[in-house]
């Protein structure tokens, strides 16, 4: 990345030279004229003090050669008007320098030099340049840039020295000061440090190529612009930038390379002695970066980070160094300051309006771009389905797209000025119900969608399940969005919303739902009603905002959930719902819910069942980067030193000090949805989704949890009982864990895992 | 499999058979024919060391070699039956008593003696061998996405061949990566699916998942088969079925077997049969229905009763009971069968590398569904509770082999 920093830096060096070819080939320009404008007073004023009568045009041309530099101008003039000196002048730049001629020379440069640094170097924070880096180019100068064409007129020679001054301005920082500028050189207005231009003084050879060769080791891809401000995180850049090619270039020049590589290495200084690959590549270095700015204090700690591994023999992946962090403690510190997070799940029957309610709500809260609603409406029109437009938010899968079907869980994120919301929105088809209870497993909230004009096939369908689901993985709130009710006839008619609402109240409370944890909310998620505006007076649904919130309103009212510290201390527990490429530079990531415990960059952490380590390279919550995270956010974890087989959604990435155990027999104590009996059965446990049997029926229970029968030959639908399971795999399971017992495509038992064995 | 000659007394059951397998199906029947301590004479090879005084050589024998078995390994996968023994006849090259491994071969014969006799189920197993209709045979490949477990069922078996488990990652906004893990998971399977299955005499083939995966995946194979250069390919297009299934783990495709869209399609297979059958018992289970009753005491002793009898009576039993090594519980089994035939019953062996009989077995390998209603059949079994004391036992040693594993992670952690 720095190297890709320096070569935008030349190019805009380079194009700025060539631009202003260009510009003196077509006559003077504005700028030009402006500057004559300026300048020409100030040199007539000094011509005149010494008595040397010229014409504006002469001084215009001196001012035009020396290019804008009014103390040469003024010399020139004043030689020009005594005509022998000035050719003895001419004649010495011709022979090979004197000890006198050179100290001229310098002298003649140095004021004015200064005062184009100042210009050149504009804005520059020099302070924050460690004097070391300063010091060591001084003994590089004893040599400086051989001058050929001093004093000549053609624009060769103008160009050979403006690259001298650049050089020398390089190798002479000086504060910024100022003084009217030259306009090529504005453009540069905020040129990041010295050490860029730094670099390529000792080998200042007069010519394009100079410049060239530091383009040619990279392809430059763009990269997107840095802040100024970060001096120590520029060093990588110094250690490259000597490249092969680079070196036979300008060793081909034949100049005094020698000394001049000298020179390089002693500016680079301590940083020399490392090989240029230790420590992360620039690409790394980047997204490290971008981490650090979003983190407001890791970015000194993370470029600490990175310094440290320096062995010579680089290691193809950067090792991730963990901070050491108390992440607990750190948690409990900044509990009080940071927003209210909520994760919901979106449950419903199929074609209930989920994913578009969620497209509405996403639209309306700003978190997607009108711009986008469109172009998808585009689209789904040319499929014949533009009211599918907001689906397409979330069903961003192009068979999901085909169909008009949600199949997989769609993750969200958007954010109210008090709470910062993840959508996790489910498929209501019943084919997608073990996706379903993955989403719901990470929720925090449930949001359930109920077709105002169809309550009937989601009650014997979907809409029951899933309020069983939601219950049965732990979920206690409920926002109840009775939709599409600008569909009903007649549109908004109360009396529907009424008897919907009191239905799907009444099977909330038989699953066990308590009441103060339920909210129904009247709304239409493709006209946007009541979803995060409240509908406008004059419309039929005027009764709605006078009785009920928002859906918005309500979900911010049920988002606070307390993680309690003991949680955040326990050690790590992460089901993995997703494994995928995170990028280029995050070739293997993993998204899930923390279950409990904590989790930092650089920690290792063994994935269960493959019994395999790997260290966190990064973590992302709602995709921005995060030092550490805790239980009950929704990280993206970036994986290193494992191979991807070892990883499958619903396998639990735990801490490797206590990792969970690999089970295949479990005791449960159930809840049963339909007649159990010692059978074959899909075992859920989130997004895990395994074949086992019930082997042994131990006992009914009554509600106290007294045996009513052991061994019974049927568990029937309602009845509790502990049952034992095997499974066929060995699969990473704890006492606690929820499961969610289905067959043919129904679930039949719902409940806790008492025991485990292996 | 072919009966070469046979002399099996009918009233006392002694006597031999030769039989001659002719294709792997042949192997799980001569695995359910050969008991331990039976006599099985067939062709081996055998190293035989002939030492002098003055060399010692060895060289490969063909011979006919009778052993007394004690033990047998079928596997599946290969077709093959590997019966250990030890030898019951001498010849000039193998002593009495040293001990042989028979490779039971395709197209070669082989002589079983029963060492009490044919029994009744044997017989049935003979006869059942010996049916030369034809077989109906499907490949099915049960998936769901990222999974798909490709088998190949038979009269008799489901032969679980490849499974192929992928990981997909998630659809995420603005990155293709789902869709293009799912046409590479359809080309994995479609790639191992050909390398199992005989082109040139195309088998039907079931595919079945829940959602839309199995009709993508028949799109795919429609596509291969139209751009690609494999001509026997087409042929195999319309030989396919899409069925529904709740989940692509195996066991799903005892519901897709027992769905009306396949059952029309299979005709009357034995397979399809013994699914139909389960259905209707754990529909009666499930009514709790007092006919209807599983696990080997239950069974029995409603069978002494003669409650399996004429008039509905039927007794499903797994053909693994049988395969018990143990001589006394196998007989213990043949006399409920012939008790329920004797009381005019009737009786499905179900077999239990079928899913319908894996479900049997989950249910204690016998389930039977009564003339009459008995209340509370399981109360009259005392409970001795001998299955469950040892899962108890087995519920205690993993604690151990924890505590060694643990272990081995901290030694990684350390390095």
């Amino acid at each position: 990345m720095l190297r890709h920093k320096n070569i935008e830096y030349d190019e805009d060096e380079l194009y700025s030279d060539e631009g202003e070819d260009y510009a003196e080939e077509g006559g003077y320009t504005q700028e030009d004229k402006d500057n004559f404008a300026t300048l020409t007073p100030v040199v007539r004023a000094e011509l005149d003090e010494a008595g040397v009568p010229t014409t504006a045009k002469q001084i215009e041309d001196a001012l035009w050669h020396y290019y804008w530099d009014v103390g040469k101008s003024v010399a020139y003039l004043k030689n020009s008007r005594t005509p022998r000196e000035g050719k003895q002048e001419a004649k010495k730049e011709e022979k090979p320098k004197s000890k006198f001629e050179q100290a001229a020379e310098k002298a003649d440069e140095v004021p004015f030099m200064t005062s184009r640094t100042a210009e050149w170097f504009k804005g520059v924070p020099w302070t924050n340049v460690p004097c070391e880096m300063i010091g060591q180019i001084v003994p590089a100068e004893p040599e400086p840039p051989r001058i050929k064409l001093l004093g000549g007129s053609s624009k060769l020679a103008k160009l050979a020295e403006e690259r001298r001054k650049k050089a020398a301005a390089a190798a002479q920082p000086a504060q910024p000061s100022e003084t009217d500028s030259a306009s090529s050189l504005d453009r540069l207005t905020k040129p990041k440090d010295v050490k860029e231009n730094v670099a390529p003084v000792p080998k200042a050879e007069p010519k394009k190529y100079a410049i060239r060769r530091k383009r040619s080791p990279t392809p430059p891809p763009k990269a997107p612009t840095p802040p100024p401000e970060e001096p120590k995180e520029q060093l990588p850049s110094l250690r490259s930038s000597p490249s092969a090619f680079g070196r036979a270039l300008s060793s081909s020049s034949g100049q005094t390379n020698g000394t001049r590589q000298m020179a390089l290495q002693d500016l680079l200084g301590s940083s020399y002695s490392s090989s240029p690959f230790e420590g992360p590549s620039p690409d790394d270095a980047v997204i490290q970066k971008a981490k650090a700015q979003q983190a407001s204090n890791g970015l000194a700690k993370k470029t600490e980070a990175l310094k440290i591994e320096s062995t010579p023999a680089a290691p193809s992946q950067p090792k991730v160094r963990s901070k050491g962090l108390d992440v607990a403690s750190l948690w409990n510190e900044e509990k009080s300051k940071r927003k209210a997070s909520a994760a919901f799940v979106v449950i419903g029957h199929v074609d209930h309006g989920k994913s578009t309610l969620m497209g509405r709500l996403l639209l309306d809260t700003g978190a997607v771009s009108q711009r986008d609603i469109d172009k998808y409406k585009k689209q789904a029109t040319e499929l014949g389905k533009a009211s599918f437009a907001l689906a397409w938010v979330m069903d961003t899968g192009s068979e999901e797209r085909e169909r008009g079907v949600t199949v997989d869980i769609a993750q969200h994120y958007f954010s109210t000025d008090n709470v910062d919301f993840t959508i996790l929105d489910a498929p209501g088809h019943r084919d997608f119900v073990p996706n379903m209870i993955g989403g719901a497993s990470m929720a925090d909230l449930a949001v359930l969608v109920v077709d105002a004009n169809q309550l009937e096939s989601g009650m014997k369908g979907q809409t029951r399940e899933h309020i069983l689901l939601a219950h049965a993985v732990g979920l206690q709130k409920l926002v109840v969005a009775v939709n599409k009710l600008d569909s009903t006839t007649p549109a908004w008619d109360q009396e529907i919303f009424r008897s919907v609402s009191a239905e799907v109240l009444k099977l909330l409370k038989q699953t066990g739902f308590t009441e103060e944890n339920v909210a129904v909310i009247p709304c239409s998620g493709l006209s946007g009603e009541n979803v995060a505006k409240a509908p406008a007076a004059s419309s039929g649904a005027a009764w709605v905002s006078k009785e009920h919130p928002t859906l918005l309103q309500q979900l911010e009212k049920f988002a606070p959930h307390l993680t309690s510290i003991d949680t955040v201390k326990k050690p790590l527990r992460l089901q993995i719902a997703d494994v995928f490429r995170g990028g280029i530079t995050n070739p293997l990531s993993i998204a899930g819910r923390i279950k409990s415990g904590n989790v930092q960059v650089g920690d290792s952490v063994t994935i269960q069942p493959s019994g395999e380590t790997a260290t966190i390279k990064g973590i992302e919550v709602s995709g921005e980067g995060r030092d550490w995270t805790v239980s009950d956010d929704i990280p993206t974890l970036h994986l290193v030193d494992i191979e991807p087989q070892h990883l499958r959604s619903g396998d639990v990435v735990c801490s490797s000090q206590k990792p969970v155990k690999v089970v295949k027999n479990i005791t449960a104590k159930v809840q049963a949805l339909d007649s159990l009996l010692p059978q074959r059965v899909d075992i859920h446990v989130g997004r895990l989704h395994v074949p086992g049997g019930i082997s042994h029926l131990v006992a009914t229970e009554d509600a106290r949890g007294e045996t009513l029968k052991k061994k019974p030959r049927i568990v029937k639908a309602g009845q509790r009982a502990v049952i034992r399971l095997a499974l066929d795999d060995g699969v990473p399971l704890e006492d606690g864990d929820r499961i969610v017992l289905r067959t043919d495509g129904s679930t039949i038992a719902a409940g806790r895992i008492e025991a485990i064995s292996l | 499999m072919k009966l070469i000659k046979q002399n099996i007394e009918r009233k006392t059951g002694a006597g031999s058979a030769t039989l001659l397998p002719e294709e792997p199906e042949d192997m799980w029947h001569a695995y359910n024919l050969i008991r331990p301590t039976d006599l099985l004479r067939a062709s081996a090879v055998r190293k035989v060391i002939t030492e002098t005084v003055s060399s010692r050589s060895s060289e490969r024998v063909h011979m006919n070699l009778t052993i007394r078995v004690t033990k047998l390994d079928f596997d599946s996968q290969a077709g093959q039956l590997h019966v250990s023994g030890q030898v019951a006849e001498e010849n000039k090259h193998v002593k009495l008593g040293s001990f042989h491994t028979l490779d039971l071969e395709l197209h070669r014969n082989f002589t079983l003696e029963k060492a009490d006799g044919w029994d009744s189920v044997a017989l049935d197993t003979l006869k059942e061998a010996i049916d030369q209709d034809a077989k109906a045979q499907l490949w099915a490949v049960v998936m769901q996405e990222g999974l798909a477990n490709i088998c190949l069922i038979t009269e008799h078996q489901t032969i679980l061949r490849q499974r192929i488990e992928v990981n997909l990652p998630k659809k995420r906004a603005g990155s293709s990566d789902h869709d293009k893990a799912v046409q590479r998971f359809y080309q994995t399977t479609f790639d191992s699916l050909l390398r199992q299955i005989d082109l040139a005499d195309p088998k039907p083939l079931l595919l079945a998942s829940p959602g839309f995966t199995a009709s993508s995946f028949q799109q795919f194979i429609k596509t291969q088969a139209a751009t690609g250069t494999n001509k026997q390919l087409q042929q195999l297009v319309p030989k396919i079925t899409v069925a529904h299934s709740a989940s692509g783990h195996l066991h799903s495709l005892s519901e897709v077997l027992s769905s009306p869209a396949v059952t029309s399609k299979l005709s009357d297979t034995k397979f399809a049969r013994e699914t139909q059958l389960m259905e209707r018992f754990f529909e009666m289970m499930r009514q709790d229905d007092q006919r209807a009753w599983y696990g080997p005491k239950e069974c029995e002793l409603a069978v002494e009763r003669g409650a399996v009898g004429k008039g509905g009576g039927v007794l499903m039993i797994s053909n693994s009971l049988f395969r018990s090594q143990d001589i006394q519980t196998r007989k213990r089994w043949v006399k409920v069968v012939d008790d329920v035939k004797e009381e005019g019953g009737e009786v499905r062996v179900l077999s239990s590398m079928h899913e319908s009989g894996k479900k049997l077995e989950g249910l204690g390998g016998i389930a039977a569904i009564l003339t009459y209603p008995i209340e509370d059949l399981d109360e009259a079994v005392d409970d001795d509770g001998g299955q469950d004391l040892e899962d108890d036992i087995n519920g205690q040693e993993p604690a151990n082999g924890i505590e060694g594993r643990r272990g081995a992670y901290e030694e990684e952690i350390e390095i």
